[in-house]
């Protein structure tokens, strides 16, 4: 901070137009007398002037620092903490596959919860593999509350089973996340239980018995 | 007399202007801990590389752990103790963190140890403090062994109680970088090269794992000397594999120039490394054909974290000269954990620290929770954080530029 004002002037202290015109009045008593009192105190005269705008000029230097608050939008922004920092994503287990899904597919459920800030959307959920595609239940896109949690299926159908992980050791969800402050995708990776399921899941979705 | 006038209305305008100045400039001059209170003094050792090429992250984890002190000091976090930071270099060798290992636990004062970097040296400092019951927390070590035991792939057995990291562990590092090498950059054929170390094997081994289970294929495998610079025969070697890219298990000094030498050999392929690589040191030794390179790096990006806009904008008001590098957030958390831990055995024990203040501070960092720089700090049951976040980082304009993140919640 460097405590120097802006140099423009601020609001109500804008300079006249033009300098007054000299007072043509003759000196009345007080002012002669005021005259008369600057002449035998001069240098108190100017100390107690020099205070008063050291005041002034203080006051107006404090009351213009620069460190002011940003305006209440951007302070409310930034106050606002991304999705990925106050989402919360777990595995829970294996799901009864959804009747009506296509053969060689497979369920299980997440747990999401917002620990924080302000409602979140899911606006997509996908998973990185070549050869799998996925959907969830309650579709995308869905809102979460701040201090709520809710329970997500996920059903993937094994498009080519070549491509498909069978043995991944960290597999991951890719999650679209948008709250007011910000859209962003994180990698949630479910650990080794969902890796462990994944891998039993896509063995018997592209064994030779296909259901 | 009117010159007069305006001289004495301009020196109080400056001397108005000059006191509110002064109120308003934040107190960046105020170096080492205050220990006037006649209180206690703790000491926090910090053992990091401060000397040679690995520096730049030592002299940040330093700098970090000391900006933590400060502001725990500032704030009179434990009543009637003044914390202090002693640092010692280790010169990134095993053998003096072991010497500098065996100093801290000599002073009755140090009650925590922030570091180290490199896991090698992790490995020679473990016993001595472990021994002693001085808590250690590293901001950096990322080998899964150091927390979880030479078996971790089958059988996890923590081995020093004293031991804890705020950084997480290349069991998921190295198979995130891999999940995102095959998956996102499409790249299948990889050449692995390690500096042989404790880390940059370890990590190598925990890539190159994953890397094969998603279907890729590993088409050369080299060691470095970490001592030397050239690397132009290995670069031969990775242009005649026909390699799409080229994982390192190492740190930025030689993570640099192989990639500078790998792309002048004429293999114009991306170079991926760990956290080791992540520093803004890399870009310069790199070259302008390094874009597109990548690094994973533990914790998110901290532009994305409000807690640690806090930590830069303070880092950068106490006017270190060094940037806090990869590891800056990382440390002063690990030193926050620690004062955290003496503030709950100074207020269990009636406002004084017990003669047995090791082994309670010790005891009580498995139940410390805050949050910090990194998010919410807190530690698994083997002394792991329970935070684990990790970033991809790519080289853009000469710098690493954070292009994806993931959480593990397993």
């Amino acid at each position: 901070m460097s405590g120097i004002g802006p140099l423009e002037p601020g609001e109500g202290t804008r300079a006249w137009d033009g300098r007054r015109p000299e007072d043509t009045r003759p000196p009345g008593r007080t002012r002669a007398a005021l005259t008369a009192w600057y002449a035998r105190h001069r240098r108190v005269t100017i100390a107690l002037a020099a205070a008063a705008v050291a005041l002034a000029g203080g006051g107006y230097l404090y009351a213009t620092r620069p460190h002011r608050p940003p305006p209440r939008e951007d302070r409310a922004h930034a106050q606002v903490p991304y999705p990925a920092q106050v989402v919360d994503m777990t595995y829970l287990d294996g799901r009864t596959t959804p009747a009506g899904a296509p053969p060689r597919s497979f369920s299980f459920a997440v747990l999401l919860s917002v620990t924080s800030g302000p409602p979140v959307t899911v606006t997509r959920v996908t998973q990185p593999y070549a050869g799998l595609s996925l959907n969830s239940e309650p579709p995308v896109p869905f809102r979460t509350r701040s201090g709520s949690a809710r329970k997500v299926t996920i059903t993937m159908h094994v498009t080519e089973c070549e491509k498909a992980p069978k043995n991944a050791g960290l597999p991951f969800l890719d999650v679209t996340l948008r709250n007011t402050r910000a859209i962003q995708v994180q990698s949630y990776i479910l650990g080794p239980r969902y890796a462990q399921d994944l891998s039993h899941a896509l063995q018997v979705a592209c064994s030779n018995k296909v259901r | 007399m009117r010159q007069r006038s305006l001289i004495a209305i301009t020196a109080a305008l400056a001397a108005g202007a000059l006191t509110l100045t002064a109120c308003g400039s934040r107190d960046s001059g105020d170096k080492g801990s205050d220990s006037d209170n006649g209180g206690s003094t703790v000491v926090i050792g910090v053992d990091a590389p401060l000397t040679g090429d690995l520096s730049a992250m030592g002299l940040g984890i330093k700098n970090s752990a000391d900006l933590a002190v400060r502001n725990a000091n500032k704030q009179k976090l434990v009543k009637g103790v003044t914390f202090k930071i002693e640092a010692l270099d280790d010169q990134k060798q095993p053998s003096q963190g072991q010497q500098n290992a065996t100093k801290l636990v000599a002073d009755s004062n140090v009650l925590g140890v922030v570091g180290p970097l490199n896991s090698s040296v992790a490995e020679s400092m473990q016993k001595v403090f472990d021994d002693a019951k001085l808590v250690e927390v590293s901001p950096a070590n990322t080998g899964p062994a150091l927390t979880q035991g030479a078996n971790w792939q089958t059988k996890k057995v923590r081995p020093y109680k004293s031991y804890f990291r705020t950084a997480t562990t290349d069991a998921i590092q190295g198979p995130f970088a891999a999940q995102y090498v095959f998956n996102t950059a499409k790249k299948k054929k990889v050449f692995v090269i390690d500096d042989k170390k404790t880390y940059g094997a370890g990590l190598a081994g925990t890539f190159t794992e994953e890397f094969k289970k998603l279907g890729g294929k590993v088409v050369g495998t080299e060691h470095i000397n970490p001592d030397t610079t050239d690397f132009s025969a290995v670069a031969t070697k990775v242009k005649n594999s026909g390699a799409d890219v080229v994982y390192y298990g190492g740190e930025y000094p030689q993570a640099g120039p192989l990639s500078k030498q790998i792309k002048a050999a004429g293999a114009k392929i991306p170079l991926v490394g760990g956290d080791g690589i992540n520093d803004a040191t890399y870009g310069k030794l790199a070259g302008p054909e390094a874009t597109g390179d990548l690094a994973t790096s533990v914790g998110a990006p901290v532009e994305s974290l409000p807690s640690a806009k806090q930590f830069v904008s303070d880092y950068k008001a106490a006017g270190y000269k060094d940037e806090f590098s990869a590891y800056g957030g990382y440390s002063y958390d690990s030193a926050w954990a620690i004062i955290e831990a003496v503030k709950k055995v100074v207020e269990d024990n009636g406002g004084k620290l017990p003669s047995d203040a090791r082994a309670k501070v010790t005891a009580a960092m498995q139940n410390v929770s805050f949050d910090g720089v990194t998010g919410k700090v807190s530690f698994d049951e083997f002394g792991d954080a329970t935070n684990k976040q990790l970033t991809v980082y790519a080289v853009k304009n000469g710098a690493f530029t954070a292009v994806k993140s993931g959480t593990f919640t397993g």
